[in-house]
């Protein structure tokens, strides 16, 4: 928990759910666990908002409680996750890669669980119906069971997954956290300290079996007043469907999964070609539900299998896959390596060195962009051959010494190279000493992925920074639309929409157009700055699990 | 008969005689002879008259000392060079014969003085003596651009004293080195398009993608872009420099002895590739490339919210 992440925490959990939840998640985030009465006090809030957005944060996972640390029977704590809320940065991506493997109902549907943190399947199945048959034509609606169709699709490859039950006291009913706000005082049940993971649940994948009939209904004009206003609020549906208290979240790690793999495909493809990227996503997909999420390589898939896995459009013959699958395990990078003979031959998808490989590729990428191409081949020398001296250094890479020397130099202050001093008498004499380069890759990549948590608030901030100093602007403009907007419901004359819109005057229609590009641009670069913070936390959470 | 017999007779104390038997013995052992084998073959001269002998020889300059682990040795000098030596005294003969010995790598003037123990102004002034009569010339190095090896007039400075092929007046040819570099790596990129075009099956795309660094040492010697006269090790050195600019791979492979190029019994391939990567997200901002990044905070001088890279940026 970092400075930068704190911060980066505090201004997503304002943007998303306002002050007073940002005041409490981020004292939460530096504070530690603690108890309702300890974060009353320290935050100066009230109560009921500090309850309010202890609900919030419990809603979407960001926070967990525990009974406190002096045993059973004292107060519950509550303890804040950074991962959790950093993940806020990836939903525009998770809605992303829905859409494209299960089209816009998946889609919704993921976005539905991510606005919501948990919820049951009927009330997602009819609020995505609702909204689809929104966007279809006049006279036709969504099926439910098409919705619930793709949401057993979602649970079955994992991308959905049950929330724990959390444990009970006594004999109290609803355990799951509802829609309305609960009680967060109550004292849990004597539990162990380790909160209960989702997938430790035998039912974690289990698509309830809901009796969900109907269709999604339309949604009438003058209806939409009202329906902004309740949206926030829980709708109190009479009807039940067979599965209450099972709510559902988005299974973060599924996700995580396919993104790495994705990676990996398109990493092959730029080094190879398209068929052996495709031979390896093939692969990958093959051990989509076998391969833990840790695991260092897939599980070994022979040759034959490959062969008869193989996307149909792809009939490459069998010795031509022989020989790209030799080619792929030739290759320097070791994306795929070989196992055995049996069966053809063996063949597994070597993941944390690809991931390794990749965490280089982005180190190196970032030395020259910065620094130049010159000082990314001392960086890429220094990297291949772990320890240099100066000399050796320029010999090596060809660079004329006084330049070679200012470019090493100036990696040391950035603290991308490090000095080792070998020394050759006892007292570190200076003129007696061996100094000698070298980089670190696991390291170098943490003090990266800080920056990029830092660059990353900077965007948000520069954002909002830009929102608010257009605020006036940006209030006439929203007036004028509402105003546009009644009048063209009411029906009324061309003369009086364009007057309307004359009071925005030109220049500024412009400047809020370039409002508008701005506010664009610095969006997908957080999105872009979001991949390269996937890829280095990847690649540290890989060595951790290793070592 | 008669002759060998008026040999013997002849007076063989004689200085001069002494000193005639003693360089033919020299020119009979080229390699040198020691004390020892001038007494077998004069047991009868005293140690004194042979001493002398040999001191004379050597004030001439006809006779060098050496010293190896059984003893002196007494060795016949070239005629030409002891020509060279006339009207030099023996102090400037020393300094000539240490630099002499240093070879092709010349030898540093406080070198010198070390093994000649001689004080400084007085090397300084044999070392002009010397250069004044163009026996000895001095040579920059090109580690530490200040410091002047000597070396005799005539020899080649050696590879690590002027830098090889990649120096030129003791500078470095960064332009020649890139003009290489990118000459080489045009090559090996054409000839992986070349094999990605072809179509064949993948084994022989790849293999026809690969050249060995005999292939690019002949490439670039047909070229002639270079003045001088490149080896197969200097082009390897290039090579290197492009895989560490992520441009190239290389495997060695088992090739038989005969084959052009290989070096005891191994060839080096080389072969063009792409990254692996697009350029990383992070430095598609600006913060990835900001010089004073440690500087910025909210509220500080330097902050997003005033940040001129950040407006340039949004309005690009």
């Amino acid at each position: 928990m970092t400075a930068q992440e704190v911060r980066l925490c505090g201004l997503l959990l304002r943007e998303h759910f306002g002050e007073v939840v940002e005041k409490v998640g981020t004292h939460l985030l530096k504070c530690g666990a603690q108890n309702l009465r300890t974060i009353i006090h320290e935050t100066g809030l009230s109560v009921d908002l500090v309850k309010k957005s202890l609900c919030v944060l419990v809603q979407h996972g960001a926070s967990t409680f525990s009974s406190g640390r002096k045993g059973p029977g004292s107060p519950t704590e509550y303890h804040a996750s950074c991962d959790r809320i950093l993940r806020i940065l990836r939903y525009p991506r998770y809605i992303y890669t829905a859409k494209t493997l299960y089209g816009d109902t998946g889609e919704l549907i993921i976005e539905e669980l991510l606005q919501r943190g948990h919820t049951t399947m009927s009330s997602t199945v009819k609020t995505v119906a609702d909204r689809l048959t929104q966007n279809m034509a006049e006279g036709l609606t969504m099926d439910y069971s098409e919705v619930s169709s793709t949401f057993s699709k979602l649970v079955e490859t994992h991308f959905l997954q049950r929330c724990p039950p959390l444990p009970r006291v006594g004999n109290k009913d609803s355990s799951a956290p509802s829609e309305t706000p609960a009680a967060p005082g109550t004292p849990a049940a004597p539990v162990n300290t380790a909160p209960p993971t989702p997938e430790s649940f035998p039912e974690c994948y289990k698509v309830p079996s809901v009796t969900l009939i109907g269709r999604g209904k339309r949604q009438l004009a003058s209806e939409d007043g009202e329906e902004q206003r309740s949206a926030k609020r829980a709708k109190m549906d009479p009807e039940t469907h067979g599965d209450e208290g099972i709510y559902w979240q988005v299974n973060f790690e599924r996700f995580h999964l396919h993104f790495r793999d994705q990676t990996i495909i398109s990493a092959v493809a730029n080094k190879l070609d398209q068929t052996s990227s495709e031979i390896v996503r093939t692969m990958l997909r093959m051990s989509e539900v076998t391969t833990s999420p840790m695991a260092t390589c897939t599980k070994p898939l022979s040759a034959n299998e490959i062969f008869r896995s193989l996307p149909p459009s792809y009939n490459i013959l069998r010795p031509i896959l022989d020989q790209y699958l030799t080619l792929l395990v030739d290759d320097p990078m070791e994306f795929v390596g070989k196992a055995g003979e049996s069966g053809g031959g063996m063949f597994v998808v070597n993941l944390h060195r690809a991931l390794a490989n990749l965490a280089r590729a982005t180190l190196e990428s970032v030395v020259q962009e910065r620094f130049g191409s010159r000082s990314a081949r001392i960086f890429r020398l220094l990297l291949r051959k772990r320890h240099l001296e100066q000399k050796q250094v320029e010999d090596f890479a060809m660079i004329p010494a006084k330049e070679a020397k200012d470019m090493l130099y100036t990696l040391l202050s950035q603290n991308l190279v490090q000095l080792q001093e070998i020394p050759k008498t006892p007292d570190y004499a200076p003129s007696r000493t061996f100094y000698l380069y070298t980089v670190n890759q696991l390291p170098t990549a943490r003090m990266l992925l800080q920056s990029c948590y830092k660059t990353v608030a900077n965007l948000v901030e520069r954002r909002l920074f830009e929102t608010k100093e257009s605020k006036r602007l940006l209030e006439k403009s929203q007036r004028i639309e509402a105003i546009l907007a009644s009048l063209q419901v009411s029906g009324a004359e061309p003369e009086q929409l364009t007057e309307v819109e004359e009071m925005i005057t030109a220049p500024e229609k412009q400047q809020l157009d370039t409002l508008r590009l701005h506010i664009n641009k610095l969006d997908s670069a957080e999105n872009q700055v979001d991949e390269t913070i996937f890829l280095l936390e990847s690649y540290i959470n890989s060595t951790n699990a290793s070592s | 008969m008669a002759e060998v017999k008026v040999k013997k007779e002849t007076n063989l104390s004689d200085p001069v005689e002494v000193e005639n038997r003693i360089k033919e013995l020299c020119q009979q052992f080229p390699h040198g002879i020691t004390d020892q084998v001038i007494q077998n073959d004069m047991p009868h001269l005293e140690p004194q008259q042979r001493a002398m002998a040999i001191n004379k020889l050597l004030s001439l300059g006809q006779l060098d000392l050496l010293r190896n682990s059984a003893g002196l040795l007494y060795r016949l000098k070239d005629s030409q060079s002891t020509s060279k030596m006339k009207g030099s005294d023996n102090q400037e003969k020393l300094v000539y014969q240490i630099i002499e010995d240093a070879g092709n790598k010349g030898i540093w003037s406080r070198d010198i003085r070390f093994k000649s123990n001689l004080p400084l102004t007085e090397i300084n002034k044999i070392l002009k003596n010397l250069e004044s009569k163009k026996l000895i010339k001095a040579v920059k190095s090109v580690a530490a651009s200040k410091k002047k090896v000597y070396m005799l007039y005539n020899l080649q400075p050696d590879r690590s004293v002027t830098g090889g092929a990649w120096y030129s007046d003791q500078d470095f040819e960064s332009e020649f080195v890139e003009v290489l570099n990118q000459q080489c790596f045009k090559f090996l990129q054409s000839k992986a398009e070349a094999a990605r075009d072809s179509k064949q099956s993948p084994m022989v795309q790849r293999n026809s993608s690969f050249a060995t660094s005999h292939e690019v040492w002949k490439y670039i010697c047909e070229l002639g872009i270079s003045k001088v006269d490149l080896s197969m090790d200097d082009i390897e050195t290039i090579l290197n420099t492009l895989i560490y600019d992520g441009k190239v791979e290389m495997t060695v492979i088992a090739a038989k002895e005969g084959t052009v190029g290989s070096v005891d019994g191994q060839m080096k391939l080389y072969r063009g590739v792409n990254t692996i990567i697009q350029p990383t997200g992070l430095v598609k901002t600006p913060c990835g490339l900001c010089p004073v990044f440690d500087d910025c905070h909210e509220g500080g001088e330097i902050s997003p919210s005033n940040c001129i890279y950040m407006s340039e940026w949004l309005d690009f």
